[in-house]
């Protein structure tokens, strides 16, 4: 009486709970595994059309074409183990994987810049945290678009001004914080642009 | 099962016995997805997938589950049928995963889901855990895609990112910021009690 008790306290509930995660983490497996290529898929895509943006290339639909224009066109560098220098069209132009403080976290763009290193090709934001509808905004295309063929450094003006000097670029109403970020980040890429291209030559 | 039963179950999920503004349950995330319709929609999804398998699994097995460890097996099943939403929206949806980021992963500590499991899957066959999960999800839903519809067009003058405000409008900055979440919810609840449940309140007074 008491051994089956015993089993049925202490035994039974480990046994059952070994049990249900292997099944689980089983199916879970199976379905990671399935998709695992996909996913990958999906994240280089995500950083090969960012390099084009920021380089000024226009981006293509379909993914096929995305891989095709970018094994063209684009060298990639490692910098601490991932890809952070793209060289374009052989030197006509770079793309820098440059990070810095957001509000919420780490903001992780890629600012391209001519082969001057001076005027901005673009930027493209692969990484961030910023406030849904407010810094978040950062992501639209007429913010991003803005600084294509501009030389830092910038100042900020209102979002809505619509006279701007060529050092000027518009903030985001409501996001002063993050509109900071990101001219300090790109204020400051230039510097950090040409040690990058030294340190992978 | 008796149709009664199914009916009152699904009815009182969705109005009076509403997991959010009867229960006040799953506040966290009604609060932090819900200033763009979009992502509420796809958050509204996943809760929905995980209220109603989770409570059906959790039925199923609910007489060979260990009273001391309940607790345990039910996180691991709602955990990982979390983990196949994130892992389904980020093979397939890979935009929207990112912006949605760790929300997905966060439903597992939506108390709504745990609660359910509690509360009804653990006593009740499957069939019927099966449609309390699938009530108390659109429950939930609605309650979100009505506070993101309210939030994103004042706060961005859009609806699924699309303008609808003309240029008159003012965007409300405060409707898209954590403040302008409580704002929507308190006023929702005000409304929804005042005037929807107000018979029952007095009934019981």
């Amino acid at each position: 009486m008491q051994e089956v008790s015993f089993f049925k306290e202490r035994v039974y509930p480990i046994l059952f709970m070994v049990f249900l995660t292997v099944v689980f983490i089983s199916a879970i497996s199976g379905i990671y595994l399935q998709t695992a290529s996909l996913v990958e898929e999906n994240e280089t895509i995500f950083l090969k059309r960012a390099v084009l943006f920021s380089a000024g290339i226009p981006v293509p639909e379909s993914n096929n074409e995305i891989n095709r224009v970018y094994s063209e066109r684009v060298k990639e560098y490692m910098v601490n183990g991932k890809p952070g220098v793209f060289e374009v069209n052989g030197g006509e132009s770079y793309a820098f994987r440059i990070s810095g403080p957001g509000l919420w976290g780490e903001i992780e763009a890629l600012i391209g810049f001519d082969e001057d290193l001076k005027t901005m090709t673009g930027i493209d934001f692969i990484k961030q945290n910023e406030t849904p509808g407010l810094g978040a905004r950062i992501e639209e295309e007429w913010f991003k678009a803005q600084f294509r063929g501009k030389t830092p450094p910038f100042s900020l003006v209102r979002e809505d001004e619509e006279d701007i000097d060529p050092d000027e670029v518009n903030a985001i109403t409501g996001a002063t914080n993050t509109s900071n970020y990101i001219r300090d980040m790109i204020n400051r890429s230039p510097g950090q642009a040409a040690e990058l291209l030294e340190e992978v030559r | 099962m008796a149709r009664g039963q199914a009916k009152k179950v699904f009815v009182g999920a969705i109005g009076a016995d509403n997991p959010v503004f009867a229960q006040i349950l799953g506040i966290c995330s009604t609060l932090a997805v819900t200033n763009n319709f979009r992502n509420t929609v796809v958050m509204s999804l996943g809760v929905l997938f995980t209220t109603s398998l989770s409570g059906f699994t959790v039925s199923l097995l609910r007489k060979k589950i260990p009273g001391r460890v309940r607790m345990m097996a039910e996180t691991l099943i709602i955990a990982s049928y979390v983990i196949i939403v994130d892992i389904v929206l980020k093979a397939y949806l890979p935009d929207i995963s990112r912006q949605l980021g760790p929300y997905v992963g966060l439903i597992i500590t939506n108390c709504i889901i745990m609660g359910r499991a509690e509360a009804f899957a653990l006593n009740n066959p499957p069939g019927i855990s099966l449609i309390d999960g699938v009530a108390s999800g659109i429950g939930y839903s609605y309650v979100l895609l009505v506070i993101a519809f309210f939030r994103e067009l004042m706060g961005s003058g859009t609806i699924f990112g699309f303008q609808v405000m003309g240029d008159w409008w003012t965007n409300w900055a405060i409707m898209v910021m954590p403040p302008g979440a409580f704002f929507m919810l308190a006023i929702f609840i005000w409304v929804v009690k005042g005037v929807f449940l107000k018979e029952k309140e007095e009934a019981k007074a």
